[in-house]
């Protein structure tokens, strides 16, 4: 058809679509935009993160002895307050950890007077090798990567190499050579904090008992190392508890939720719900609640120390919450630091996380994030 | 299966698979519930009843929708991101009031349905370019809108989400609803006929008068509202609005139950007891599979056979 056909008003359906969209568009846009009022607006918002909560402190018994220094690596030494630091993060800031995390690199910077340039890759590797690769060529001088897969870095660990980028990277590692493609590690231990919450569990069974797994995403360093130790220490420590189920929640609370509603029609007689982070507990804990069941009959601890969960603790509908600490700002600019002024530094530095109990959690409550 | 339902002469081959398209799906719920009965514990009880249904809800509602769609030839893509965009709604508007948060998460929907009903009928944009746009879009503009997951404390939504009439869980109403309003549009309405007259031929729908656009658009309004109803009730459901993570990937879901349920992909025909047994077929397998404590990779692998097997069904009657 070589003419665009009009209708009876005389307009071409092309020119239609235009005002169509144009108008949804707007009303979207006013929607989103014009007079939204949340639930709680004079409740103050919620405060994310911010060097003011309690930061991290390190772990000296954990950690490597094996130390780095600027001569090692082969550069000059550099003064932290003239240069550009580059952090790229790995996931979204949309869940309480991320944002935590990014708010504490910013606030540490803008504390220390240090320019920083940011990107964020959205949990998509290929896009977080550009980013990184992007802020060297923008400039950054330092790097602080919170890397979202450990493996596959080359390309980057290269170019840094070329241009004489050190990296300290947070969270999760790096594959590589440490003092030769990175500076150093600073992180949680997963499988410490998974043995942990074993011990918090069979204290709160008394080392009797049926428990589930609510498993982080698969594939994922954090998932497997937050089972092994838990698997491990129960094993050892407490033969009487037995691990009768494994499911994944995908670190989401809805999966969390989902799956424990599963859970509690199979086994109604569970006592125990491992969940590997904070938002899959408090989906559990809505299951349990939906179910009809009461605060403490099934004993659940998590990982991660977010306000919710330990709110929850108050509620009496979690036992325990292992700490995952995420204000990684001050210790990843005190590395550049040292390391800037030629001393020796750890290439593994490990947080020591503190737990949230019934006995702390109250007063404890303003240091979760 | 007896020798009743697989006749032993060659010719009646043809007569098995028009069976197996008709009821194949039927049969497979048939299949779950049955082993389920028999080996897992604790199976035959209301309770569990009702978390079967109840979890099913948003998948079921969003392949209402997308059934619909699908058979005027399209498809939607976005329908993940505008539950994702009615769950910021909820958010951003409950300090009006639950009655009004809700209408305008419907409006968000019906709107975000709009500009996909535009740019496929009127723009000719192709549907899954112009759904994979908002699909994008959507997810980003609720991202903006609400940047993490917000607790919901409201008495109103949370009673939504956890409470029950006549001792059946409001979610089940609601998609009982659906279901009933759905069956009697396609059934019963000259909208019902026009739209899968387009999808079985757009060309000579249009040539012999039917107003192509204006029920294009309307079909795609419908499964954004929709989108926006199983936002609503999957935020309700979860106590919380959380636009990063709901509806994720749920699409796909959608769009399996739509065609295990005999809906060919081409358009031209619509089955909603279908697409409803489709969704609950889903639903059954991934929870016999949970209840069982199979690894999670045991559950993509059937769903990929069940999808395999329905479209296989669906291309025999292709050749015929």
């Amino acid at each position: 058809m070589a003419t665009v056909p009009f209708d009876r008003a005389g307009r071409s359906p092309r020119r239609t679509a235009t005002v169509f969209t144009a108008l949804a568009c707007t009303a979207l846009t006013l929607l989103a935009t014009s007079c939204a009022r949340g639930e709680d607006e004079a409740g103050g918002g919620q405060t994310a993160g911010g060097g003011q909560a309690r930061a991290q402190e390190l772990d000296d018994a954990a950690g490597s002895d094996q130390t780095c220094n600027i001569e090692q690596f082969g550069m000059e030494k550099f003064d932290l307050k003239d240069m550009t630091v580059g952090f790229s993060q790995s996931e979204a800031e949309s869940n309480p950890f991320r944002i935590t995390e990014t708010a504490s690199i910013k606030s540490e910077a803008e504390k220390r007077g240090v320019e920083l340039i940011t990107a964020n890759a959205q949990s998509d590797f290929a896009q977080q090798i550009s980013d990184v690769q992007g802020l060297m060529s923008q400039g950054a001088e330092l790097l602080i990567v919170a890397p979202l897969n450990s493996d596959g870095w080359e390309p980057v660990l290269a170019e840094a190499e070329r241009k004489q980028i050190p990296i300290v990277t947070i969270d999760r590692e790096i594959n590589g050579n440490p003092c030769e493609d990175y500076v150093t590690f600073i992180g949680s231990d997963f499988v410490e904090q998974g043995r942990r919450a074993a011990d918090r569990m069979i204290e709160a069974l008394g080392g009797e008992g049926e428990v589930a797994i609510l498993l982080g995403t698969a594939g994922n360093n954090v998932t497997t190392e937050r089972t092994e130790g838990f698997k491990e220490r129960i094993e050892e420590k407490a033969p009487g508890i037995e691990v009768v189920f494994e499911q994944t929640g995908e670190f989401t609370r809805e999966g969390g939720q989902s799956v424990t509603e599963q859970l509690i029609q199979s086994n109604p007689e569970i006592d125990g719900v491992y969940a590997e982070n904070d938002e899959m507990g408090i989906g559990a804990v809505t299951a349990l609640r939906g179910a009809g069941k009461q605060p403490g009959d099934v004993k659940i601890v998590t990982v991660d120390g977010t306000e919710a969960a330990v709110q929850g603790i108050i509620d009496g509908w979690i036992y325990a919450v292992i700490e995952s600490n995420p204000r990684f700002g001050p210790l990843a600019f005190d590395a550049h630091e040292s390391f800037g002024k030629g001393e020796d530094v750890p290439v593994e530095l490990i947080i020591s996380d503190r737990e949230y109990t019934r006995d702390n959690a109250e007063e404890e409550l303003s240091n979760a994030y | 299966m007896t020798a009743v339902d697989v006749p032993a002469v060659c010719g009646d081959r043809e007569r098995v698979i028009g069976w197996l398209q008709e009821y194949g799906v039927y049969v497979g719920v048939a299949a779950l519930l049955v082993f389920n009965i028999a080996f897992t514990p604790h199976f035959l009880s209301v309770e569990n009843f009702r978390t079967q249904a109840v979890q099913v809800t948003p998948v079921l509602i969003l392949s209402l929708g997308m059934a619909l769609v699908i058979a005027t030839g399209g498809i939607d893509l976005s329908v993940g991101s505008v539950m994702a965009l009615a769950a910021a709604m909820i958010s951003l508007y409950l300090g009006y009031g639950p009655v009004a948060a809700i209408l305008v998460a419907l409006v968000a929907g019906a709107a975000a349905g709009a500009v996909n009903g535009a740019l496929v009928a009127f723009a000719g944009v192709q549907a899954i370019v112009a759904t994979l746009a908002m699909m994008i879009g959507g997810r980003g503009l609720s991202l903006v809108l609400l940047p993490q997951l917000d607790g919901i404390r409201n008495a109103g939504i949370r009673e939504l989400g956890a409470g029950d009439l006549l001792g059946v869980p409001y979610l089940v109403w609601v998609s009982a609803a659906l279901i009933a309003v759905v069956a009697f549009v396609v059934r019963r309405t000259v909208f019902g006929r026009r739209l899968v007259a387009i999808g079985g031929n757009r060309r000579a729908s249009e040539l012999s008068g039917l107003p192509v656009r204006r029920t294009l658009l309307a079909v795609y309004m419908l499964c954004g509202l929709f989108a926006a109803v199983a936002g609503v009730l999957a935020t309700a459901r979860l106590q919380a609005s959380d636009p990063n993570s709901i509806g994720q990937l749920i699409e796909l879901s959608a769009i399996t139950a739509v065609v295990v349920g005999g809906t060919p992909l081409q358009g031209g025909r619509m089955r909603v007891a279908g697409t409803v047994a489709g969704a609950v077929l889903m639903q059954l397998l991934v929870s016999t599979l949970i209840k069982h404590d199979l690894p999670p990779s045991w559950t993509q692998i059937a769903q990929t056979a069940v999808i395999i097997a329905a479209v296989y069904v669906a291309r025999e009657r292709g050749r015929r």
